[in-house]
């Protein structure tokens, strides 16, 4: 490469010789064939459908798939359009409200399936498009506000509808039912066929997902995706280049409401009720994670984010699955920041001596130990039993520890180099003793820790998600 | 071709454009020149729709421009680039280009997602047109460059990019902003020349804002000058490149008795 004329580019010179230095996993994922990777999933959800008939599993098939719609449709708006839209999940609960409403007793209307979906899928697409005539006028942080709020007025509007009074009658109409939520909705019944298995609606929903991927797929290779990320990437470029912004913004706000509105009436179908508290903010969060965790813009990105945000948090209700994550994330981290072998050997021995000295401590001034039944979960418990301290008031050492815990971190993060080492055992101990003491028992809350862990590590190590491409903002 | 009579732009107090009257024949290259904050990018963001002049005229032909939202303006045939390039940095090469033809073609959501046929066809025309655009650069910009992000260009590649995007909106005007900026002479001297080749086998009319008088005297039928938003000077090279007015704009008063 040394002898380059005037004029040649060193870079495209260099191409043969950059390929050429990947990882062969890399190269050999590179070379399966896209329909090859993406029909793996489908023929692994084909088999599994086939052949299980675990209701348990099937329910989280069927919730994994209205999920994969719904980071599908947010991908859309924020993936590739680049619009911030926080009320995203309003149109979800409008589908299933709207499915709701015509299909029970709350207003005693029994539509049939055939008519109520497509009409409450046009009319969320009509929502969307309404909503989107102020929205595609603000960018970032006042869209995000505006959008924001469209999603809490759906919510407060839901509670607020079950006591309206009009100036012509006497007594309130009741639509929505408010907090308590309409239960007893009609199973989908597709002429003469009825839903009443949730494999019904696991064969329903996998139809959906494969043609909504192929349609996305499709769409955003072409004329309206690359607008979509013209629009994404400068909005005022796009439109001194011919692009109709504000019509290609709608498009894809109205493309993402509709999907989430249609996922919205299946969900009210299979669940036979809906509670409007299931559609406010924390799943407008998980969405979010999926979309984010994936790779905002990519759709192999949305549906693997959505795959890990449900299964995760499903494998993680198992205490054992939870202490598993957590001692393996530990372990990783300690050898990561260690860099060599011997030196994690240390800590780990470092830790365990913290362990027995701690134990001879406790012993010494006196603090009355807890029954080995009272904490002991799972079984890193009874591996840990004899080595543990456990004191009996597990609440307070328990918030001890957390403090303590915190401190070690906050000094961490400003000591020097001699001095983290000395730190590193200690805060492993206590990470150790806090996830024993109070954590692993309380499933509801380390679920969501463990999540919440896990993608600010992945955010770190890769902001783009994981199969979202490098983003630069300014070269 | 292009006709702007009597634009006037006024932020506020300042009057960035005043009473401006410039008229280009089709086929014509005409350069703007002029001191920084003479208001030369200011006359662009005029022509495209950016900016709504206080008052005056932008006619492509018999239409009437102003009140056109900037994609209209685009769609009746006016291009351009930008004096701080901006490309759509996290895009393919060949992407960048293929997004500029949107006002040219016709394949909504649903023609794109049920794959038709004609969505199909238009798509591998659009491609096409891409790559033929491209190679108008040379082979810098082609191969296995199409897919690479446009963040990954040379300075240089960038500015040419920008140019095939340009030419992707089948323009029958052409602004550039500075195309020769932060370039070194062999590549100024490269874009006289693209700029030639412009008019000759597209039949482009271009206007074009410049600082390098070398692009500058190599390209131009016709040079006007600004300074203050007002035309001081119009003529050929020669006779703006000497005129007192521009002299004094540049360097100074008294300059020219000096010289």
């Amino acid at each position: 490469m040394s002898n380059l004329g005037i004029g040649t580019d060193e870079w495209v010179a260099q191409h043969e010789e950059r390929s050429a230095s990947q990882s062969p996993l890399k190269k050999l994922f590179a070379r399966i064939p896209l329909w090859a990777k993406w029909g793996s999933f489908f023929v692994i959800a084909f088999l599994f459908g086939m052949f299980s008939d675990n209701q348990y599993l099937l329910r989280v098939g069927v919730n994994l798939a209205l999920f994969i719609m719904l980071s599908y449709g947010l991908n859309i708006v924020v993936g590739y359009a680049g619009i911030l839209d926080l009320g995203y999940v309003a149109f979800y609960g409008f589908g299933a409200y709207g499915y709701a409403l015509l299909s029970s007793e709350q207003l005693g209307q029994h539509w049939p399936t055939y008519i109520t979906v497509p009409f409450i899928t046009i009319l969320t697409a009509l929502l969307g498009y309404l909503i989107s005539l102020p929205s595609r006028r603000l960018f970032g942080d006042y869209l995000a506000i505006v959008t924001l709020f469209f999603g809490q007025v759906f919510v407060q509007l839901v509670l607020a509808s079950d006591n309206i009074t009009f100036p012509w009658a006497d007594d309130y109409v009741d639509i929505t039912a408010g907090s308590n939520g309409i239960p007893g909705l009609d199973t989908f019944n597709l002429f003469g066929f009825i839903f009443d298995d949730i494999k019904d609606y696991y064969w329903l929903l996998m139809v959906i997902v494969l043609i909504l991927t192929i349609a996305i797929h499709r769409v955003s290779a072409t004329r309206i995706g690359r607008a979509w990320r013209t629009v994404r990437e400068d909005a005022l470029v796009s439109e001194v280049m011919g692009v109709s912004v504000n019509r290609v913004k709608t498009i894809a706000f109205v493309a993402g409401a509709t999907i989430a509105g249609f996922a919205g009436t299946i969900f009210a179908g299979m669940q036979t009720s809906v509670f409007i508290n299931g559609f406010d903010l924390p799943l407008m969060i998980m969405i979010y994670a999926a979309v984010i965790l994936g790779g905002s813009g990519s759709l192999a990105g949305a549906l693997i984010g959505a795959i890990i945000m449900t299964i995760l948090p499903e494998l993680l209700r198992v205490p054992n699955y939870g202490a598993i994550l957590f001692f393996v994330a530990l372990l990783l981290t300690f050898f990561v920041l260690s860099k060599k072998f011997s030196r994690f050997l240390i800590y780990v021995v470092s830790i365990i001596l913290i362990g027995f000295a701690f134990q001879l401590a406790m012993t010494a001034i006196g603090v009355t130990q807890a029954n080995a039944e009272d904490w002991v979960v799972g079984f890193t418990g009874d591996l840990l039993k004899n080595w543990l301290f456990v004191p009996e008031n597990r609440i307070l050492w328990g918030n001890f520890a957390f403090i303590l815990l915190l401190t070690f971190i906050a000094f961490f993060s400003i000591a020097k180099p001699i001095w983290k080492q000395v730190l590193l055992p200690f805060i492993g101990f206590t990470a150790i003793f806090l996830w024993e003491v109070r954590l692993i028992a309380d499933v509801s809350t380390t679920r969501q820790l463990i999540i919440g862990a896990m993608l600010v590590v992945l955010m770190i190590l890769r902001p783009q998600g994981l199969f979202g491409q490098t983003r630069v903002e300014i070269l | 071709m292009l006709k702007l009579s009597n634009i006037s732009m006024e932020f506020g107090a300042l009057k960035t454009l005043n009473d401006l009257s410039i008229e280009l024949k089709e086929k014509e290259i005409v350069s703007v020149i002029g001191p920084n904050g003479a208001g030369k990018t200011t006359l662009f963001n005029v022509i495209t729709g950016l900016y709504k002049p206080t008052s005056g005229s932008v006619r492509l032909g018999s239409k009437e421009m102003l009140g056109l939202s900037p994609a209209e303006i685009n769609r009746a045939g006016i291009a351009r680039t930008f004096q701080n390039v901006r490309l759509f940095l996290n895009m393919s090469v060949l992407e960048n280009v293929m997004s500029a033809t949107f006002g040219r073609t016709r394949s909504g959501i649903f023609s794109s997602a049920l794959g038709l046929k004609r969505s199909r066809k238009e798509e591998a025309e659009v491609k096409e047109k891409a790559q033929e655009l491209l190679k108008f650069f040379g082979t810098r910009l082609t191969g296995y460059r199409w897919d690479q992000p446009a963040y990954s260009l040379s300075y240089a590649n960038r500015r040419r990019l920008e140019i095939a995007r340009a030419l992707a909106t089948d323009p029958k005007v052409l602004l550039l902003d500075e195309p020769a900026a932060g370039m070194n002479p062999k590549e100024t001297q490269e874009i006289t020349e693209i700029v030639g080749s412009l008019r000759a086998e597209r039949g482009l009319t271009i206007l074009i804002i410049e600082h390098d008088m070398h692009v500058v005297e190599g390209v131009s039928d016709r040079v006007v000058a600004l300074d203050y938003g007002v035309k001081i000077a119009e003529g050929d090279f020669d006779h703006v490149a000497t005129h007192p007015d521009v002299v004094e704009a540049y360097l100074g008063k008294g300059s020219t008795a000096t010289k």
